[in-house]
């Protein structure tokens, strides 16, 4: 072969090299780009006075006159719709049956979405949902309803062997030459005057209950459903795997063949696939041992800690070994007995590298869905005191971005709030992450010099 | 380093003692309810209803199918079961034999609609015609007088009620195909439908919004009149089962009559189901 | 526990140097039962996979006992609440299999690449870089994955996925066609005399080339014009499933070549060889084992992933046609799991609920044998080493 293909193969070498890590890279971002954009719009949004009132009302949180003015100013721009809406319902009662049948069911449509968009109009009885109580809270939202009460979304069917094309129909078609033709006009140019949308940061996304499943509020008994079941999964799962590592280090005698076993044991546990976990703790925990009576925070936190346990323990193992038999050493000659170097001397010096273990691991049981399906996670509940949770089951994070995805009756109006999920859950798993870099980046410094 | 480490462990701890701290007060009652996806609607919209008229109650709901729903009351690990179908014969000898008396309340009546993308021309479809595509002998929207697309037929998981009338109402025996695709939700099977052209699902009435289009079958639109006068031919009740009648006067009794009140029957309809005083 | 010796130790420090024949006695046997304690503790952890083994082992054989062996194994028919009911979980199989091979497509040509690229190509400074990257996709809870592939990769297949698919045929032919057509024609050209050469050597490029944009455009405007009907299917898994298990492959791999050590690099490099040559000829033969260790682990976390497949596969118990066909909807082991389960009840003691438990089994096993083998090819990896 040439010297020059040769090396022109080489450089081809390291560019595929180079384009895989940077299909890794890329592949990241388009994963994380949508999910943290769309994520912080569950946080930083337009909110309307409709999402003021609701908070008002709800939480007792703002300033109720000043939003009571905002309201007040909000209605006298809302006035000329419903007063137009009215208008037309007294001349409708003047016309002849066939032409008061014609507009009928047009105006029933109208006034559907017209609720969608500004919420029950003020004559009206107050809803029992808080959905029917409430205009929509996001400026987003109100353009989608906005495009709803504006156009109706036909399909031409005109060949009946072919799909259907969309087509959009101004909803003002149907009321040409009526007192109501106008009220589609005003309603674009004054929408923001009636909603009176204003940039908001609802850090307390985070912190709120949710209201009417999910469709108000915020996610916190999700969030702190998750650091129940994480602290809990840690609790259970760090002085055993610390302790057991310390045996398989310090005391095992490595060529044993009761030790290879534990070894084997250790290394098929961390492959149990995540989905056996949650069968186990199902068949286990609550069908054998009957730790609570149902799913339960108890529950789910154990079947958590055996599955974060392998982690825990190599994570350990190898801190520990990595403290300098120097140390070790001194400690024995000055005659310290050989629990009393582990503890004194051995595991202050290799606790970073367990930290670092602990912290990969709260991250790994933050996240994990498939074993808490059975025994820990339901879709709607209070948030639990700490008490609660031995015997109660509670929301999480993790669960509840697959139960409102999926499950949920108005998927796409709750896009923000699966995003916020997501967004809320990867910060954590992603905060703890970094940590643990830098935590490893410190003791690599130390262990440097 | 040491107290540092020390110092972050004390902030956790005061962290998770500040969260316990925020929650509410002790509960003094609790309400466990699991059960079919179908009734979870309802019973989320009650228990929020219910959580807000009386804060001393905590109701938590979970959506894991109908059996697990009676799984979970026989065991004594709910209160009330949610179900998108009857007790079965060997469920209730399971009651029986660990000591508990399923009692059912008729919440609401549902119809299953049969839902397509919107750009689809088809109107109204016939259940022999439903039996076909769901058996795999339709492959094509033609050969059911529709246009040339192909079918993409999307089922529930067996372990739904809903899967289960579809079953009996429906498929009478016959066997769904292989190929169809299986998803755990109503919400689901309504994104699949919405965004898949040339798809075909079944959802409860509550779950139709303007994003699919719900066929007529045999004639009858799938809509609250219809099944409320009975005439459409795919509807179910759907029932909470307790264990004994509730005592009156607890919460939990004051749960399971919700339906019966004006309230109640107000938020079923406006789920998009229909009350049980209409049918 | 064994705090007993260092309190006598401390005890007999304060009376003399030498201690009593009771004392020691006592602390000859407060260490053995430390030692018990600890190694009572550390087997307590290894043992919960037995206890798992024998809790899905006690639940999953009263199926084989029920049903048998063959219909589970043999038979493509699922129909779990038919009358009679009918547990034919070959389609099931194949569809685990099926994602799992695609996942590996995905994860392990980009994994290695990774790897090499971490071990041998990228300075140090970028590498620090790099690697919290990798680490970062490997911290991503697999239920974030999973909503990704539902709410934004399957519309997505589903409105552009042939323009999808005609643009990966052009990212991964190009270059290897490239690649091909150079050493064709450095190989082809070296049989002509010296002077005709490099013409030589343009025409077989410019022809090849010719060919390989021929085949390339033509095989992009057919992938082009397939319609996705469902973007809830096995190759939206697949890609998804590969991004999870690369990190797993990247991190293994590149043990392995690290563990190779300079000597052989280094030898490598003084006999004249390029840094491919030394890495494809010398370092990446001898980290075989390594490498083969990190496919399997990667196999294992893509067969075990649970709510990617759940969410985004379709879920349908059919092998699809053709058997490669991964445009079509499967359904694995992991998500009739968990998707059955809520039907499944052990109280009334059905053939259904065993079921889950012997399907979870045969993943418990698949998962141990993959295990054994990794741990088996390192440990013999090693050993070559040293």
């Amino acid at each position: 072969m040439q010297l020059a293909t040769r090396k022109l193969l080489d450089r081809t070498f390291t560019g595929v090299g180079l384009l895989a890590v940077g299909l890794v890279a890329v592949a990241l971002v388009a994963m994380l780009g949508p999910i943290i954009t769309r994520g912080l719009g569950a946080f930083v949004f337009q909110e309307t006075i409709e999402h003021r009132r609701f908070l008002l009302e709800r939480f007792g949180r703002g300033d109720r006159s000043e939003i009571e003015a905002e309201w007040a100013e909000a209605q006298v721009a809302r006035e000329a719709i419903h007063g137009r809406i009215t208008q037309f319902e007294s001349e409708l009662r003047k016309l002849d049956w066939d032409q008061r049948q014609q507009y009928a069911g047009p105006l029933r449509d109208l006034k559907d979405v017209l609720h969608e968009l500004l919420g029950p109009f003020p004559d009206e009885p107050k809803p029992v949902m808080p959905r029917d109580q409430y205009g929509p809270t996001r400026w987003d939202r109100a353009q989608v309803a906005l495009e709803h009460v504006l156009f109706i979304e036909e399909y031409d069917y005109s060949d009946p062997t072919q799909m259907g094309k969309k087509v959009l129909i101004p909803r003002a078609n149907q009321f040409i030459g009526t007192s109501l033709a106008p009220l589609f006009g005003e309603l674009e140019t004054n929408l923001d005057k009636m909603l009176l949308p204003r940039r908001t940061f609802y850090w307390r996304f985070l912190f709120d209950e949710s209201v009417d499943a999910h469709l108000f509020g915020g996610i916190w008994p999700e969030v702190l459903g998750t650091l129940y079941l994480t602290l809990g999964a840690i609790v259970f799962a760090v002085p055993m795997g610390v302790i057991s590592a310390i045996y398989l280090v310090e005391y095992a005698r490595p060529e044993s063949r009761l030790v290879g076993l534990l070894r084997t044991c250790i290394s098929t546990l961390a492959g149990v696939p995540s989905i056996v976990f949650g069968l186990f703790g199902l068949a286990f925990f609550i069908n054998t041992v009957h730790v609570s009576q149902s799913k339960s925070v108890l529950a789910g936190s154990l079947t958590l800690a055996i599955l974060i346990l392998p982690l825990i323990i190599r994570a350990s193992e190898e801190a520990i070994r990595a403290v300098p038999a120097t140390y070790k050493e001194a400690a024995l000659s000055l005659g310290a007995g050989r629990w009393r170097t582990v503890v004194t001397v051995l595991l202050p010096a290799a606790l970073p590298g367990i930290l670092t273990g602990i912290v990969i691991s709260m991250g790994r049981a933050a996240g994990e869905t498939a074993p808490i399906i059975f025994t820990a996670a339901v879709s709607v509940g209070q948030p639990l005191a700490l008490w609660e949770a031995f015997s109660q089951p509670s929301p999480a994070l993790p669960w509840n971005i697959y139960n409102l995805c999926t499950e949920h009756e108005a998927v796409d109006a709750i896009r923000h709030v699966q995003y916020g999920m997501v967004f809320a859950l990867l910060a954590l798993v992603l905060m703890l992450n970094g940590l643990a870099i830098v935590l490893r980046a410190r003791i690599a410094k130390r262990l440097r010099g | 380093m040491k107290t540092r480490i020390q110092s972050l462990l004390m902030l956790a701890c005061g962290f998770a003692l500040g969260f316990s701290g925020q929650t509410n007060a002790a509960k003094t009652t609790k309400i466990v309810i699991d059960g079919s996806t179908t009734v979870g609607p309802i019973a989320k919209a009650f228990a929020g209803y219910a959580m807000e008229k009386n804060p001393d109650v905590n109701i938590t709901v979970s959506e894991s199918g109908s059996g697990n729903g009676a799984k979970a009351l026989i065991n004594g690990a709910c209160d009330i079961a949610d179900m998108s179908r009857f007790m079965k014969p060997n469920e209730f000898e399971a009651a029986v034999a660990k000591g508990v008396l399923p009692v059912a309340h008729v919440v609401a009546i549902d119809g299953i609609a049969i839902i397509v993308h919107p750009s689809n021309p088809m109107a109204a479809i016939t259940l022999d015609q439903i039996r076909d595509i769901y058996m795999g002998k339709a492959t094509n929207w033609k050969q059911v007088s529709g246009p040339d697309k192909q079918i993409v037929v999307i089922g529930r998981d067996t372990s739904s009620g809903t899967y289960e009338t579809f079953e009996s109402l429906v498929m009478r025996g016959e066997k769904v195909v292989s190929g169809a695709e299986n998803v755990g939700s109503n919400g689901q099977m309504r994104q699949r439908v919405q965004t898949t052209d040339g798809a075909i699902g079944y959802v409860g009435l509550g779950f139709i919004d303007r994003s699919v289009k719900p066929l007529k079958v045999d004639g009858i639109a799938p809509d609250m009149g219809e099944v409320a006068t009975g005439r459409y031919p795919i509807a179910r009740p759907l029932y909470m089962f307790t264990n004994g009648y509730p005592k009156l006067g607890t919460p939990l009794h004051a749960f399971v009559t919700l339906y019966l009140t004006p309230k109640g029957q107000e938020i079923i309809e406006s789920i998009g189901f229909v009350p049980v005083t209409r049918y | 526990m064994s705090r007993a010796p260092t309190h006598n130790l401390a005890a007999a420090r304060g009376r003399s140097l030498l201690r009593s024949k009771r004392a020691n006695r006592l602390q000859h046997l407060a260490s053995l039962a430390g030692h018990g304690i600890l190694f009572a503790i550390t087997s307590s952890s290894a043992l919960a996979v037995l206890f798992i083994f024998w809790f899905i082992l006690k639940d999953a054989l009263p199926f084989f006992q029920l049903r048998g062996v063959r219909e589970f194994f043999a038979s493509t028919a699922w129909y779990p609440v038919a009358e009679p009911p009918q547990f034919g979980s070959l389609a099931i199989f194949v569809g685990s299999g099926l994602v799992t091979a695609g996942a590996i497509v995905v994860a392990v040509p980009l994994g290695i690449g990774a790897a090499v690229c971490l071990s041998d190509i990228l300075p140090f400074a970028a590498r620090q870089w790099v690697k919290p990257v990798i680490e970062i996709l490997a911290a991503i809870p697999s239920v974030a994955f999973g909503f990704f592939a539902l709410v934004v990769l399957a519309p997505m297949l589903q409105d552009r996925g042939g323009q999808m698919l005609a643009i990966g045929a052009w990212l991964v032919g190009a270059p290897v066609a490239a690649l091909v057509i150079f050493v064709a024609s450095d190989l082809l050209s070296a049989r002509l005399p010296a002077r005709r050469r490099l013409v030589g050597r343009l025409a077989i490029v410019g022809g090849l080339g010719g060919v390989a944009c021929w085949g390339l455009a033509n095989t992009a405007a057919a992938l082009d014009a397939i319609e996705i009907p469902s973007g809830t299917n096995a190759l939206n898994v697949s890609l998804i499933l590969g991004l999870m298990a690369l990190p797993t492959v990247v991190s293994v791999s590149e043990d392995a070549l690290q563990s190779v050590g300079r000597e052989l690099r280094e030898g490598a490099y003084a006999l004249g060889s390029t840094r491919a040559e030394t890495l494809l000829r010398v370092v990446i033969p001898a980290a075989g084992s390594g490498i083969c260790a990190a496919v399997i682990l990667g196999v294992m976390r893509a067969v075990g992933e649970t709510m990617v497949v759940w969410m985004a596969s379709g879920n349908a118990a059919q092998i699809p046609s053709p058997w490669y066909n991964l445009l079509q909807p499967v359904r694995t082991l992991t998500a009739t799991i968990a998707g059955e389960m809520g039907e499944a009840d052990h109280v009334t003691g059905s053939a259904r609920y065993h079921v889950l438990f012997a399907m979870a089994l045969c993943l418990l096993t698949i998962s141990y044998a993959c295990n054994w083998i990794s741990e088996h090819a390192v440990r013999r990896a090693s050993r070559k080493l040293r």
